[in-house]
């Protein structure tokens, strides 16, 4: 009850702003815009070289695909990376805390509203993609599977944003180490691919995906689109499964990671608690609670003892 | 009750508060004074479980406040110093949140809200976003939430700054209502003449330690400045006046102009009813006898305490 209460709220104060809207608007111009840019500039090209339809279809979902993959990395993030410690500012987090709302219904509740932002993004954007069907060149389950790239790409950031919200007592600080850290999630791999391989083409082809691919969302989107068999499949034991599949359940596991550090890290004092967890774990001494002496924290007030959420 | 037994809480190399005790009678409006920084938010913070004292116990009847926080929580309603509200919503979808997140069951929280929107006199802006709220009326909403969950303590801190007059004595009147349905309210102000009106137990606290606490009669006659009594007498002014000067229990007989007395009591109920029935029998035409709390007496030593200078 609890939860639905939170969601109830949340829902209602994202879809109230103005804001909501603009980014519903500029996200669907956007890839509205670069959708007929690419027509316009094949409809020209095809006048002198004969081009098939469906190669017009496959080139045009790739390009939105990945359009839509970048925006979503852009725009996720925002939805959570200042959901605790924007109550915090808010100064409405001590009543919050004060209620029966527990660590786990505040983050579900945050994270869960977070999403719907997003998708509500992603489900807009579904009859764009759907025009390429008008060319041909892609199937309905290679646009499946790349929606369930985009949801699984999402999931794991907002579970982040939130753990960085829970952490650190700055919004913007915490969207800045958001946004770093999902760049480092996208590029970082392919960065090392090309520094431990070199250039030529990062050592891909060879029909198995280097494990540094794994959880990368580039490499899982390119293996659901028309001719994305050059990232291969992903050993596993005697198997190999498509990237994609192994990017989702990588991203579940990193969601629940996420997600507990942050039920962690939302309780007042969680060094406090670290050490109380850690001193009893080790010497099975008398249990106690110091507080949060941790010099780089300016309000002492808001991060100390243990408080049942 | 409330029982605060050698609380102390220390921040880092600071004590915010050094071996606190004191007791809060079931039913009182308990007013916690004191200076800024004397650790009046700290206490109230202990009080409804949002941090644990370093050392020392609080106990609600007999919980320990340490030992089942979550408990404390559903019996305490807390209001901050500063709060910050959801400008988007309405005030009844605000209401509706918390008590959501208080476990109200959904099917009572419509008569719950709409009890507490008349309570605070909020009714005719149910439907007003709460951004386009007066600062006395989100003040009032913030205590309608503090209520949602029928909560046996409310624990209120400054809830009276910056409020306009009007506002304050709505307030002040509310709080009075609460009181007489039986909650205990624990208030922190700097509003002294206030406090002093309107609480019937007083701390009074500094740097951390208590300074005094009691019964606000009982802390008026310790300060030795008792009640200031209010007399207003249709004629025969400085007949009163000799009469009062006679009264053991009377000082500083004050008479400046027309027929107003003023004048300090240090006695105790029973005797004020003698020097009353004394200005009767002798025939004086009394039309008001006024007897105030020590509201004076709070300032004076608040005065004393805070090295002359009043907080704003």
């Amino acid at each position: 009850m609890t939860f639905a209460a939170l969601l109830t709220k949340e829902l209602r104060l994202r879809l109230r702003r103005e804001r909501s809207v603009w980014v519903i608007i500029i996200y669907l111009v956007v890839m509205g815009l670069l959708g007929f840019g690419y027509l316009a500039q094949a409809s020209a090209f095809n006048g002198n070289q004969n081009y098939l339809l469906s190669q017009v279809g496959a080139q045009l979902y790739n390009l939105l695909a990945v359009v839509q993959l970048f925006l979503i990395v852009f725009i996720a993030p925002a939805f959570t990376s200042t959901s605790i410690n924007g109550e915090k500012e808010r100064q409405t987090f001590d009543m919050l805390i004060c209620s029966r709302l527990s660590s786990f219904s505040l983050l579900a509740g945050k994270l869960v509203a977070g999403l719907a932002s997003t998708f509500l993004l992603i489900a807009a954007s579904l009859p764009l993609f759907s025009l390429v069907f008008f060319f041909g060149g892609v199937s309905p389950s290679q646009v499946l599977n790349a929606v369930v790239v985009f949801v699984f790409t999402a999931i794991p950031i907002g579970a982040f944003g939130l753990f960085c919200s829970a952490l650190v007592r700055r919004p913007t600080v915490s969207t800045a180490i958001t946004y770093m850290g999902c760049v480092f999630w996208m590029l970082g791999p392919w960065v090392a691919l090309l520094l431990l391989r070199g250039p030529s083409l990062l050592g891909l082809g060879s029909g198995t995906t280097p494990h540094l691919l794994g959880w990368n969302p580039i490499a899982a989107l390119v293996s659901t689109l028309p001719g994305g068999n050059v990232v291969g499949t992903y050993p596993l034991g005697n198997h190999s499964y498509p990237l994609w599949i192994v990017y989702s359940v990588l991203s579940i596991v990193m969601t629940f990671v996420f997600f507990l550090l942050g039920m962690w890290f939302v309780k007042p004092n969680p060094v406090g608690r670290l050490k109380f967890v850690l001193d009893n774990a080790k010497w099975f001494s008398t249990p106690h609670i110091e507080d949060d002496d941790n010099p780089e924290d300016d309000d002492a007030d808001d991060r100390e003892d243990i408080v049942t959420v | 009750m409330i029982k605060v037994e050698h609380v102390q809480k220390r921040y880092r190399n600071v004590d915010a508060l050094h071996d606190l005790s004191m007791v809060i009678p079931d039913g009182s409006i308990y007013g916690l004074i004191g200076p800024n920084g004397a650790g009046k938010t700290t206490l109230l913070r202990i009080l409804a479980a949002l941090i644990p004292p370093t050392q020392g116990e609080v106990w609600f009847d007999d919980e320990e406040i340490s030992k089942a926080p979550s408990v404390i929580q559903r019996k305490v309603g807390y209001m901050p110093d500063f709060f910050g509200v959801y400008p988007d919503l309405t005030s009844i979808e605000y209401l509706d949140f918390y008590a959501g997140i208080h476990g109200v069951p959904r099917a009572k929280r419509t008569q719950v809200i709409n009890d507490l929107l008349e309570l605070v006199d909020l009714t005719s802006k149910r439907e007003a976003l709460v951004e386009t709220l007066s600062r006395g009326m989100k003040q009032r909403l913030c205590l309608a939430r503090a209520l949602v969950h029928d909560p046996e303590v409310l624990l209120l801190d400054e809830p009276a700054s910056g409020l306009d007059p009007r506002a304050r004595v709505e307030l002040r009147e509310l709080l009075r209502t609460l009181q007489g349905m039986g909650k205990t309210i624990v208030i922190s102000s700097h509003i002294l003449l206030e406090m002093a009106e309107m609480c019937s137990d007083v701390a009074i606290i500094q740097g951390g330690k208590l300074v005094l606490a009691g019964n606000m009669d009982e802390v008026s006659q310790r300060l030795g400045k008792g009640r200031r009594l209010e007399i207003r007498v249709l004629e025969r002014v400085e007949d009163a006046v000799q009469m009062l000067k006679e009264s053991p229990e009377i000082n500083n007989v004050e008479h400046e102009n027309g027929d107003l007395i003023s004048a300090e009591f240090s006695g105790d109920d029973r005797a004020l009813h003698k020097v009353l029935a004394h200005l009767i029998t002798q025939e004086i035409p009394v039309v008001s006898f006024a007897p105030r709390s020590g509201g004076g007496a709070l300032e004076e030593v608040f005065m004393s305490i805070t090295e002359g200078s009043l907080p704003s």
